[in-house]
């Protein structure tokens, strides 16, 4: 070894070392993760398996076979708003911001880290998943293989489009610094507000609705664009605006506010 | 050395702590005083950058804390409430901390020795008791081999080797040159352990002083003898600065001058001593004389009995 010892000091990249660390060295991220990638690839084996061939017509191929991914649009959230809003819980976020008094450098990290496994692990799991399910639907009009057009497209959409959704949820939980609070505000962006706003009788929500998250995810998984809907492009641009924003209100409130 | 210049910060209309100026200068322990709800641990997360002052503001080493490249070489600290995640082992707690700052691994292992932590380090902190959480805490303050120490209450919940243990970090820490500043709210535990004593209440700077001078100040440091032959001891001990009252026949209260000076002076004439007891107790009443406006909460009969 020929490189001098580094004097101690705070670097971007030490502190993405840091939250590496501090992700992998607690139990619950293991079993988020493990249970997400079961679920997506158990619920799309499950359901290609019972799959009659009939009554499903109208769903795109990759938006069948991983309708297990729903689980993961909560437990990945979960991973993130634990990541940030768990840290207030704890405790811990004061000795994280005591090793780091500039702040942003965490966010950031906790950020990269997380955008980085999530997307890996979705990724690997919907690849997995697409081919296994697929086995059971060789005679159904849900049969597709992977290089038709569309579909990796579709599968690495949706992975990107979860990993957007776990990020805005990171940015939520340095928001609100509750675990719960922030689940609350997620769920009820992603799943509620959208079927409560479509009961307006005006079509420009209709259109707007197409960006919102969940909808979003939808038209980034699916192999065929719906008429109505986003193109995968835009929905996930419309992703990234959600993350940024939601990181952007993240980072303002770390460092405006007393830990 | 840590700087506090004008302090002040205000929660909604409640101003926790207001102008506070003081100094903490190396090589000494400095007690950090004041009764609970007194801004001590307020003052501590300024001095930290973990609260932003309201006004004024606080450096280490001379400048504000985030703007150190290293912060935990520069200060190491250990805050009241805790600062650990349950779920993590004391160990990988360290690590992380390390990382941020390059500190290698060798160093958490020692940190994890000089706290005693090192059999259970691979254990989840959720399984702690207060005192091996209080260890790690100190851990994580040493970490960095900081120049500054600040430790909020430091002795609370620990046990009696605990406290030993912790009195003798302190002294051995300013021994080396390092700046401590240890929060408390016993008067007694910082005379056995502080010089220097900045004393607090309502968030105002009540004294800042030595504890020597306070104690004489505060004409505590009393000494209780019981004697038979009282007034040949007392004319022995008559000397500028000592006084001395009889409270009873044969039991006198000598103030100006310390119990072993009594001692010498009882033994080289052949007094017989029957009781020689320095009187710490009025050390207290004295914190408590000073802060007693400032007390946030006081106890009254009357809302006792309501």
């Amino acid at each position: 070894m020929t490189t001098a010892v580094q004097p101690y000091r705070v670097t971007p990249a030490r502190v993405l070392r840091s939250e590496w660390h501090k992700l992998w060295t607690l139990r619950s991220t293991w079993i988020n993760l493990i249970a997400t990638g079961l679920l997506t690839l158990g619920m799309g084996v499950g359901i290609s398996a019972a799959y009659d061939g009939t009554g499903e017509g109208g769903l795109d191929t990759v938006v069948f076979v991983l309708l297990g991914t729903q689980f993961a649009t909560i437990n990945l959230a979960v991973l993130g708003i634990l990541a940030t809003a768990g840290e207030y819980s704890t405790g811990q976020i004061r000795a994280t911001m005591t090793a780091v008094p500039r702040r942003l450098p965490v966010l950031w990290s906790k950020a990269a880290v997380l955008t980085a496994v999530a997307f890996a692990l979705c990724l690997c799991t919907n690849l997995l998943t697409f081919p296994l399910a697929q086995a059971f639907l060789s005679d159904t009009d849900q049969s597709a293989a992977l290089g038709d057009p569309g579909v990796l497209r579709g599968l690495a959409g949706n992975a990107a489009a979860l990993t957007l959704l776990a990020v805005m949820a990171l940015g939520l939980g340095a928001v609100a610094r509750s675990v719960p609070i922030a689940t609350g505000v997620y769920i009820g962006l992603v799943m509620i507000l959208p079927e409560v706003l479509r009961m307006l009788p005006y079509a420009v929500v209709d259109d707007a609705i197409q960006y919102f998250p969940a909808q979003a995810l939808q038209s980034a998984t699916a192999a065929q664009s719906d008429s109505g809907a986003a193109s995968p492009a835009a929905a996930l641009l419309a992703l990234a605006l959600w993350a940024t924003a939601s990181l952007t209100a993240a980072a303002a409130t770390l460092r405006h506010r007393d830990v | 050395m840590i700087t506090a210049q004008e302090l002040t910060k205000r929660y909604g209309d409640r101003t926790v702590v207001t102008d506070l100026s003081f100094t903490v200068r190396p090589g000494t322990v400095t007690g950090f005083l004041g009764p609970n709800g007194a801004g001590k641990s307020t003052t501590m997360r300024m001095i930290l950058g973990l609260d932003a002052p309201t006004r004024g503001h606080a450096t280490v080493g001379g400048r504000s804390y985030a703007a150190h490249p290293a912060p935990l070489t520069e200060v190491g600290a250990l805050l009241e409430a805790r600062s650990v995640h349950p779920g993590r082992t004391a160990y990988h707690h360290l690590r992380a901390l390390a990382h941020t700052h390059g500190i290698p691994r060798t160093r958490v292992d020692h940190v994890l020795g000089v706290t005693g932590l090192t059999e259970v380090a691979h254990r989840r902190v959720k399984g702690f008791s207060l005192g091996m959480g209080q260890r790690l805490g100190i851990a994580a303050a040493l970490l960095g081999d900081p120049a500054t120490v600040i430790l909020d209450e430091p002795v609370n919940g620990l046990d009696p080797e605990g406290v030993l243990w912790i009195r003798t970090l302190l002294k051995s820490l300013a021994a080396e040159g390092r700046t401590v500043l240890v929060s408390s709210h016993l008067m007694s535990e910082m005379a056995l352990t502080a010089d220097h004593l900045v004393i607090i209440g309502r968030g105002r700077l009540l004294a800042d002083t030595t504890v020597t001078d306070f104690v004489r100040h505060c004409g505590a440091g009393t000494v209780k003898v019981v004697t038979p032959d009282a007034a040949d001891l007392v004319r022995h001990l008559s000397a500028p600065g000592v006084t001395v009252t009889t409270d009873a026949p044969g039991s006198l209260t000598v103030r100006g001058t310390d119990a072993e000076h009594i001692g010498r002076t009882a033994a080289a004439h052949g007094i017989p001593l029957f009781e020689l007891t320095p009187n710490t107790a009025s050390l207290e009443e004295a914190f408590m004389d000073l802060t007693h406006d400032a007390v946030e909460y006081t106890a009254t009969l009357e809302g006792a009995a309501a």
